[in-house]
This record gives C-alpha cells, structure tokens and sequence, in this order.
C-alpha cells in the first residue's frame, strides 16, 4: 500500500520541467523513465511533423530565405553533431549565453541559425590510452552538465525525443548527449548500462576491437549492439568500416546513424557512404547526417547541398539529416562558418526544389523519428531477463 | 520478554543502517555477476554473508553497498562502473526488498515502505582517478561515500596499511574532500591514516563517516580510530561505524593474524597468497595456534568505549560481511546484528540510544550532507583543479 502513496510535489517554476523530470534528467536508476516510457508509445512524430510541414509556411511571393527562416522556425535544425564540449574544455572563461568568440556555438547563433537540438559529441582527443577513455568520458559528461546547467535560459538536457520537444516549446535548445566514443566502454556492457543512465544516447562504433575485422562485429560487438537496442543507445556508423556498417544495418533493430557521413560518390572521403551503403542505410530507415565539412562535402555552401540531394535521392529524404560539426577543428564550407548559416543552406534548398515536408524531416523530423524508434525499441524490450553481463573475453577468445 | 526479543521489536521500528557490504565484489570475484547463479532472494549460507533473507532476519533496514574495486586494477574507473551496475541490477531484481535510495529522505521512504535503502559507496580514492570530474561522475550516479583510501595510498591521501608519504592529504587531497562536501558525497575515513583522518576533518565542511571502523584504544590496530579523532565528531556532526572484523577488533586476533602473517613469509609466500601450497601452510599454522574468535561482547565493548569518547550521536554499525573472511561467533552473517543489539540493551543502553545508533544518526548524517552541498553550490563553482596544478 505504501508504495502507491504520492510524495508531496511543489509546482515547477515556469519554464522548468517538473520534479520527476528533472530527477529524470540524470535519475539514476531506470534506463528509461516513465516518462520516456509513454512518449515511447506515442506516435511516431515524423508523420506529424510531415503534416504540419505540408500548411503554407509563408504567403506566395516572399524569398527562399524568408521561407527558409518560416520553415525553420516550425522545425528547427536538430544538429547531429557538435564538438562543443571538448572546444569548451580548452577554455578557462566562456559566456555562450551573450556570445562567445573562441568558439563556433553559442546561444545568440544558434538562435539565428535556428538550431533546436544539438547532439553533443563526448568523442576523447586522439591519443588517450584506454584505460583513460572511461574516466575521460565521464569528465566530458560532467563537463557537459555543467554548461547545461550553467546556461538554463539557452540550453536544457533532452534524454528522449519527447524532451527535446519539451526543450523546444520552452524555448531551449535540446542537448542530446552523443556520440561517445566506443573506447568509452572498456569491452564492458556494464559500463554502457551506466553511461546510458547519465544520459548517453548514441556510440559510435569505430575504434575498437569489436568492431571491425572480416564479420563487421566480432561475437562481443554483436552482443553491444544488441544491447544497445535494448537500452536505447543509438549506433553511429560515421567512421566505421564498409563491412561494420552492413552488419549492425542487418543487425539492429533500431534505426543506426552516420552522424558524419556525406556521398562518397561526389567525393572519396573514407567516413563517405558508398550509394550502395546509402541504399541500405534507406531500406533500414536509418539516418545520414551530412556534415558541413569543407573535408567532406566541398568548399561552398552549394556543394553541401549537391550531396544532400544526393543522398536524398539514393538513401530517401526520410534518411537525411544535418550535421553542423562545429568546434570540431575543422574547416567549414563558406558562408557555413557557424550554426547562424543553416537559413542559407536551406533556401538553397528550396531554390532546388526540395518540397517543404521534406525540409521539415531533414532538419527535424528524421532526428525526432530515429529517437522515438529507439525509445520505443528499448521500451518494448526491457523487461525480457536480465540484462547481459557477457565479457569481450568469453565471447571473442 | 527476553533481550534478543526486545532488540528484534526495536529493529522494526528502527532497523540497521550498516555502512559497509562488500556483495557487489563477492558477486564479481565468485560468478562474474550472474545474479542467477548467486541468486539473493534464497539463502546463499554456503557463500555469501549476504542474502535477503538474512537481510530480513537481521533487521537491516538501509544498507551502504560497496562498490570497491581492488587498487592494482589497471582500469579501476571502468570496473568501479561495473560495480555500480551490479547494485542497480540487484535492486532492479529484489524490487520488494530493495529500494534505490540517494538521500535521507529516500531513506526514511524506504523504511516506511519496509524495503531496504540501497545505497553506495566506493571504497578508495583511485576509483576517482585523480580527477575532481570522475568524482561528480560517481556522484550523479548514486556513490553517497567515497573512502579516500584503500589498504594502499592514493596519490594525495594516505592509508593507514601503508607507508606514510603525504603526510595526511595534500592540496589535491583537501580539494578532493571540499569538492565532495560541494556534492553532497560523504567523506569516508575508514582506512586512512590518522594523519589523514585529521587532516580530513580539518578540511571537511560537512560531517564525515567512518564507515567501518572502530576503537584504537580498546585494539591497537591501524585500521581503528585514535581517541582524538573520535572526540572531534562531535564537533563535526559525524559518526563512527563500528565493524565487526576479528582482526580489527579483538587484540587476540590481531596478533595472531601478525603470527600467521609472520608464518606465511617465513615459508616463502606472500602474506595474503590463497594458493594451495599457501593455504597448506596456512592450516597447519591454524592447527598448532587455534584462531581466536571474536565475539559479540567484544564488539559490544568497541561501542562502550565510542560511546564514552564520541558519544551516542555519533555512532553507526558497519559490519563489513562479505568484505572479510572470519567473523565474530554470534555475528556470522547480516542475520546476527540483533544479537548485538540485544547484547547492547544488557549492558543498559536505551531504546533511544539504540534507535539513534542502529538508524537515526545515519540518516541524520546524510541529511546533513546534502544541507552542505546545498549551501556550496550557492556559493561556488564546482572545482576543475587537477592534481598537477596543486600539488605539482
């Protein structure tokens, strides 16, 4: 009886996230709260949003890049990655709220740009030895925290798809904590259960003794993926070798990313994606998010947006996205230098033609869609047995 | 009513809050964490000290579960991870008798609800890594104590079972304690030196724990508590958990354990080898000098003395099973802390002693902590200094 009895709640402040979920927010104990658990079983957002997309965004006559700003405005860009963390960790001072210099991101850019949802890499600088990559990554996590909470007019943590939309009507801009590096894991499902509680939402699967090799994924790799699956940690494929990519695509169940993945076809990056790859990442729903890299997709705005319809055409325009990867070190197309040129990028688009719905999946819905997937995923599996405990050492000799 | 009834009608009301369970490690040493193989809803007599039953039996009401990891693993955040997992499995998979608990008022819930608070607490600085981030990590992850050392210095803390070289904590070392009273962790001196234990208290803004650790001055062991350190708690708000390991506690056995120490060296092994040969020559060591065997009593004279030094505020219970291999006759598992109670109501002590030893002064302590924290993190930033920059 005593377990159905309410504790007492104060009402939350206006604008902030009731008790439980910020309990949520780093609740330490489920893999997935109750809340998370019901939006899990809601629709599917993509559909919706592709709805809403489809109503005029602005009367007839106005500019690609007034449209462009309409449209973003209903559906933001959700960034599929941004180095912000580690850039900020080289900082002994910053002030993202007013405007900060010594990086790409801040909140008056993001603003213009229109960003909704950052995935914040947790990714380590080249270098670190192993047995740092778990104490390094959780240094990340608290670093990441703490300009999270540092910074609660512009940003709030978001550990589902359902609380990046809650970021968004409360006028912040959603973090998603993202991709972790493999390493992270030290060969242990245990620790992926943990950093999974402290927020983790994908993991990119490159770097690693288990992932790799004449399979794709060794015995042990196949057992973090499904894992994975079960807890709703997203695979990130950017990175990963041709036959890794083909084996988790088969492998999971919930739809994988490329947080940093453009057209090998238009140009022979090694972290491109073959059509081939394309097309099966499409027949798996998953998501290509094509970063602004001058490395990666060319020198000029245009030409991130010849490998967008590229990989629209080949993988579907519900398996493209937007990876900004500001703060990253590398250098930008032009007139991409940071988050406040994504309107630009977007009226090109529509001067190609892209219809507005699929303008509002590219920048928004696809992200929203391969979370809720994953929420939902994890949710239907959880309460299958215990959860694995098999070590690297059992499974791969 | 005879005492033992009366100390098992009291631990209802007010039942164990024990600072130290060392399961997580037996489970990981014995089965690699198959919860099925060592399955803690039944009796697990044959072994684990440790098992919901008994638990029950004994009138443990909260228990701190620690989520140690031995100092010479090459990768002790990772495995101190691990550890972490392994508790939240264990309460995900008792969740009749376990409850997740992270404050005292989790605590009390857990009591009113008749579940056992499951808290944590990592045993020795090096799961931290030197780094003031990995602390906070722990931290949002449960860990409510951290024992600045195990039985080996950390860089910036020393052990009581080793030698001294900082002297007590260096710079890094009292960040390390100021940045876990911003937090809300509490500073656990059982293990440390003494030096370090005043050195800790100097530093400290919040009460500290020793969370399984007892009377110098009745057994003259490092891992025990001077009397000066223990008439600063009162001053400080914290409080001694007295354990209940033989070698600790009853001077016999200390010595014999230094004998039997002395033995295997003489005979070529390391002091603490289990391998056969070892343990051979162990036996026959055991067969010409019969191992001296702690008892309730003995325990029960730790706290007389505690209580007269600290007094009854600033006491606890810290049996450490699981943790130890011998045990005192008549506390040979989680079941026997009645018997220690009822032992206790012999000697006089009143119910509202016990209750605050058995229970309130934990939760009073922890409370007290996040009133700290609260008020820390009104007032500064959390702390990015790393070990290099203070102590050079």
């Amino acid at each position: 009886m005593a377990d159905l009895h309410d504790e007492p709640r104060t009402l939350p402040e206006v604008g902030e996230l009731d008790d439980e979920a910020q309990a949520a927010s780093f609740g330490p104990w489920a893999p997935l709260t109750a809340e998370e658990a019901t939006e899990a079983t809601e629709a599917t957002g993509a559909g919706e949003t592709a709805r809403e997309a489809g109503r005029p965004a602005q009367e007839p006559g106005s500019t690609p890049l007034e449209r462009a700003r309409a449209l973003l405005a209903a559906h933001p860009v959700a960034d599929g990655y941004s180095a912000l963390p580690s850039a900020l960790r080289q900082l002994p001072w910053y002030d993202l709220q007013h405007g900060e210099s010594a990086v790409d991101t801040d909140v008056p850019r993001l603003r213009r740009g229109n960003v909704g949802a950052l995935l914040w890499s947790l990714h380590l600088p080249e270098g670190l030895t192993a047995d740092r990559a778990v104490g390094a990554t959780l240094e990340q996590l608290d670093l990441a925290r703490s300009v999270i909470a540092a910074h609660p007019e512009g940003l709030r943590l978001a550990r589902s798809a359902g609380q990046i939309i809650d970021a968004h009507h409360c006028g912040r801009v959603a973090v998603v904590l993202g991709p972790a590096t493999a390493a992270a894991l030290d060969d242990s499902l245990g620790v992926l259960r943990v950093l999974r509680s402290l927020g983790v939402r994908v993991l990119t699967l490159s770097g690693t003794s288990w992932a790799g090799g004449d399979a794709g994924l060794t015995r042990f790799g196949e057992e973090v993926v499904r894992e994975m699956n079960r807890i709703g940690v997203l695979a990130d494929l950017s990175g990963a070798g041709d036959l890794t990519v083909g084996r988790v695509l088969t492998l999971s169940r919930t739809p994988v990313l490329c947080t940093r993945s453009a057209a090998r076809a238009l140009r022979p990056h090694p972290a491109n994606l073959s059509d081939e790859l394309l097309a099966g990442l499409g027949a798996a729903k998953g998501l290509c998010l094509v970063p602004l890299t001058a490395e990666q997709t060319g020198p000029g705005l245009r030409d991130v947006a010849d490998h967008l319809d590229h990989v629209r055409a080949i993988a579907g325009p519900d398996c493209v996205g937007l990876s900004g990867t500001y703060d990253s070190g590398v250098a930008h197309p032009q007139g991409l230098a940071d988050a406040s040129g994504y309107p630009h990028l977007i009226a090109e688009l529509l001067r190609r033609g892209w219809p507005e719905t699929d303008i509002a999946l590219l920048t928004w819905g696809n992200v929203q869609r391969v979370l809720r997937t994953a929420d939902f995923v994890a949710r239907a599996a959880q309460d299958r047995g215990e959860p694995p405990t098999a070590r690297i050492t059992e499974l791969d000799g | 009513m005879t005492s033992l009834d009366a100390a098992r009608e009291l631990l209802r009301e007010f039942p164990v809050v024990d600072g130290h369970n060392d399961l997580p490690w037996a489970l990981r040493e014995q089965v690699r964490y198959d919860l099925d193989a060592r399955d803690i809803a039944g009796h697990q007599r044959a072994h684990l000290h440790t098992d919901i039953p008994r638990l029950r039996a004994g009138g443990v009401g909260a228990q701190y579960w620690s989520v140690y990891v031995r100092a010479d693993l090459p990768d002790a955040v990772p495995a101190t991870l691990e550890q972490i997992d392994c508790v939240r499995r264990l309460i995900a998979r008792h969740p009749g008798d376990l409850r997740a608990a992270l404050t005292a008022a989790d605590m009390e819930a857990a009591r009113a609800q008749g579940r056992i608070a499951s808290l944590m607490g990592a045993e020795g600085g090096h799961s931290i890594a030197n780094s003031l981030g990995t602390l906070r990590g722990l931290y949002a992850l449960g860990v409510r104590y951290m024992t600045l050392t195990h039985n080996d210095n950390v860089d910036w803390a020393d052990s009581a079972t080793d030698e001294p070289k900082a002297g007590g904590l260096t710079a890094f070392g009292r960040e390390v304690v100021r940045e876990m009273n911003r937090e809300g962790m509490l500073v656990d001196l059982s293990h440390v030196a003494a030096t370090t234990m005043r050195d800790a208290l100097d530093a400290t803004a919040a009460p500290v724990i020793f969370s399984h650790s007892s009377a110098r001055a009745v057994c003259d062991h490092p891992r025990n508590i001077p009397d000066d350190v223990l008439e600063r708690l009162p001053a400080n708000g914290g409080m001694a958990m007295v354990t209940f390991v033989p070698k600790f506690v009853l001077q016999a056995a200390v010595d014999w354990t230094a004998a039997a120490d002395d033995n295997m060296r003489a005979h070529g092994f390391h002091h603490l080898a289990t391998t056969a040969e070892a343990m051979k020559v162990h036996r026959a060591f055991e067969e010409t000098n019969p191992r001296p065997v702690a008892t309730v009593a003995t325990v029960a004279d730790h706290l007389d003395h505690m209580r007269e030094v600290a007094g009854i505020d600033h006491l606890g219970i810290g049996g450490d099973y699981d943790g130890t291999a011998f045990t005192p006759d008549g506390l040979d598992d989680v079941s026997g802390y009645p018997n220690l109670i009822a032992e206790l109501l012999d000697r006089g002590w009143s119910r509202p002693d016990l209750a605050k030893l058995t229970w309130q002064n934990a939760v009073r302590v922890l409370g007290a902590a996040e009133d700290v924290a609260r008020g820390l993190q009104a007032t500064r930033p959390a702390s990015h200094a790393t070990i290099e920059s203070l102590d050079g």
